[in-house]
């Protein structure tokens, strides 16, 4: 027997409310911590942060050098691709005359990249290591009832595990693209730069909020479906290349039906990209008076509303100011909106129901 | 409020558990029928056979599950409409093993006490305290799931009081326990009960246990209560029989006594001498004759009867009444 044994003794100190949510991501946090695969995937998901703090350097050197085409140089020089040169040169569209005008365009449109492009795949394979467990994982080891058997509520349950995948996915997504931010005005002529581009850290809170709530909610409640986390995990990574797949397989055949002779499409300029020569195909579609009666404009990548990815990517670009028509974004919102709300309700039916069976 | 009234709040303030006629139904089968329960304050056995609805009558406790009729009260607080009160009063050891996979034993505790509201360092602090009480030694810091079944049971358990609750429920508390930590685990809970006033509400197979250690017991079959009461009333002969536990020649005993007018007869067990001595002169005369016959007495005590033969006699009423119920039930 210790030394210092006491026996049992009563505690008479303050119970605290509203911790639990506080605890369960904290300690889950610290779990997920000690795989040695997801501190690699996360070590490794800031490498392409690298690539565009190059992409930084290199448009305000542009400025600096008063030329578009050095700026692409130097961005060339950077990543060794020219893939950021080449997004630098085609946002600006070939002028400088506007120094802080097209600082706005280069900025906003390179943290929409970097958020889409690298980042958004890599918080896929991120969720997919980290989420199914997180909640299948209970239910296996019958862990709930280590959660309500105490005063916690599903909400804060739930909370509590959406805060474990939103810090790893904050990591990934939203402190990179802040510390881009920083970067570019770190290698800015003038710290003023700041404040003319204040907004764009708020955006790029929206933006990761955008990609977050339904895609950490979606995770979760695959999770909380079953007990084997392996289902989970499958369930995961199908959802995101089936939509994926059906969005490419759709998007094609407007493609190939637009381009046959005769053909009842019509072309509109895609408004993620100032390159004039890319173009999405727009069919005459049998529902299309309904889309525009209920202001659902399907003009453009009318299929988007049926990726989560590519739904994601037409609302960040409306977060960040580059796609400016609502109605363009209003069907993929409301598809990620769905998918929150949906999620959410499977989640609160699920979490507890070993509990009340 | 009137001072019966104010009474009377005050005892509902003050009892553990109050159940009445609580009916819960999975689909249609009703699962608890009309339980009407108080448990006091000591140790309380919750003894019936699988499927009786003692889960249930535990997750009703919780207020993790919604009842078709009835109320629940614990210390006065209805767990469905305040289940964060209640569940601070109560701490519940699982039957299942239920643990977090990849936290250390003290870390689960930790846990533990840091989901029922204790400040983090605090948790940590009485998480020791109560470890050691549980005497869970270095094995503490090992990862939960590489610890033994008995290991699991006491961090299961330090995890449930660590909180220090009112009242603590138990599913199954010994299984897998060997015999020293049996006993050790059974002698946690009469500490707990007796020095610091807890309720304890045990729900056990072991009827051995529920003897050693329970002031009352109940018996649920089929979703309903059908005895209870304290283990003293519920396993008292009802002849008020005197056992002498004695070696020698109790036969012989046995006609002496008898002889002066004192029914005597050898125990079933042959463990001694069964002896209906009423009044002060038998026990009087019972001593004298056991000198006389040369037996070495050791003690003279009330027979009890084996909790195993109260319940398989319960059980058998019980289904004698389900019987009749079911052939008297208009068609």
């Amino acid at each position: 027997m210790p030394l210092h044994d006491v026996g049992y003794r009563g505690w008479d100190g303050t119970l605290q409310n509203g911790t639990a949510a506080g605890v369960i991501a904290g300690t889950g946090i610290r779990l997920a911590w000690k795989s040695r695969w997801l501190r690699r995937v996360v070590l490794f998901a800031w490498s392409p942060a690298l690539m565009f703090a190059g992409g930084f350097f290199a448009f305000e050197q542009a400025i600096e050098g008063g030329s578009v085409a050095a700026g692409r140089e130097a961005a060339r020089r950077l990543d060794g691709f020219g893939m950021v040169g080449q997004l630098v040169a085609t946002s600006l569209g070939g002028t400088l005359d506007d120094p802080e005008a097209a600082r706005r365009i280069v900025w906003s449109r390179l943290l929409l990249a970097f958020m889409r492009a690298p980042q958004a795949v890599l918080l896929a394979v991120v969720v997919g290591l980290v989420a199914p467990r997180l909640i299948a994982g209970d239910l296996r080891a019958r862990a709930w009832l280590v959660y309500f058997t105490r005063p916690v509520s599903r909400l804060e349950y739930i909370l509590g595990k959406v805060g474990v995948l939103a810090t790893i996915v904050g990591v990934i997504t939203l402190v990179p693209a802040v510390s881009l931010w920083l970067v570019g005005v770190l290698v800015s002529p003038s710290l003023s730069v700041a404040l003319a581009t204040w907004d764009l850290p708020l955006r790029v809170i929206g933006a990761a909020a955008a990609v977050t709530v339904p895609t950490v909610l979606l995770a979760l409640a695959y999770s909380s479906m079953t007990a084997e986390s392996r289902i989970a995990t499958f369930a995961w990574f199908a959802t995101w290349v089936a939509c994926w797949v059906a969005h490419g397989a759709l998007t094609g055949a407007d493609l190939a039906a637009a381009t046959r002779p005769g053909g009842a499409a019509a072309f509109e300029s895609d408004p993620f990209a100032d390159d004039a020569a890319a173009f999405v195909p727009r069919r005459s579609h049998r529902l299309g008076w309904l889309a525009r009666a209920a202001g659902v404009d399907d003009t453009v990548d009318r299929w988007a509303w049926l990726s989560l990815y590519h739904a994601q990517g037409v609302v960040q670009a409306w977060i960040f100011g580059i796609e400016k028509r609502f109605a363009v974004v209003l069907a993929p919102l409301m598809t990620l909106v769905a998918v929150a709300v949906g999620s959410l309700v499977v989640l609160f039916i699920r979490v507890d129901a070993p509990a009340r069976a | 409020m009137t001072e019966s009234g104010s009474d009377q709040e005050r005892e509902r303030h003050d009892l553990p558990v109050r159940l009445e006629r609580v009916e819960k139904r999975y689909g249609r089968r009703l699962v608890l029928d009309g339980v009407s329960l108080d448990v006091p304050p000591g140790i309380t056995g919750l003894v019936g056979p699988n499927g009786a609805g003692k889960s249930t009558l535990v997750k009703a406790i919780l207020g993790l599950v919604r009842l078709a009729a009835g109320r629940v009260e614990v210390y006065g607080h209805d767990p469905a409409r305040e289940p964060r009160q209640v569940r601070r009063l109560i701490g519940v050891v699982p039957e299942d093993d239920a643990s977090i996979p990849g936290l250390s034993g003290v870390e689960m505790v930790q846990y533990a006490a840091r989901l029922s509201g204790l400040p983090a360092k605090e948790a940590l602090r009485r998480s020791h305290e109560v470890l050691d009480w549980c005497d869970a030694g270095q094995e503490r810091y090992r990862a939960i799931e590489t610890l033994s079944v008995g290991m699991r049971q006491k961090v299961a358990f330090a995890a449930a009081i660590v909180h220090d609750p009112a009242l603590v429920i138990l599913d199954e508390p010994t299984n897998g326990l060997d015999p020293l930590e049996r006993r050790a685990m059974l002698g946690r809970l009469v500490a707990l009960a007796r020095d610091h006033g807890k309720a304890i509400l045990v729900s056990t197979h072991v009827l051995r246990d529920v003897q050693s250690i329970c002031d009352r017991l109940v018996l649920l079959v089929r979703g309903r209560v059908r005895l209870a009461g304290s283990i003293e009333s519920l396993t008292g002969a009802a002849d008020r029989d005197l056992r002498l536990r004695a070696n020698g020649p109790l036969e012989a005993l046995a006609i002496r006594l008898r002889d002066r007018g004192i029914a005597a007869r050898l125990a079933d067990d042959a463990a001694g001498l069964l002896v209906q001595a009423g009044d002060p002169a038998a026990v009087v005369a019972v001593w004298e004759e056991t000198a006389a016959a040369g037996v070495e007495a050791w003690a003279f005590e009330p027979e009890r009867r084996p909790l195993e033969e109260v319940f398989l006699a319960a059980l058998e009423a019980a289904d004698e009444a389900d019987t009749g119920r079911t052939a008297h039930a208009p068609a």
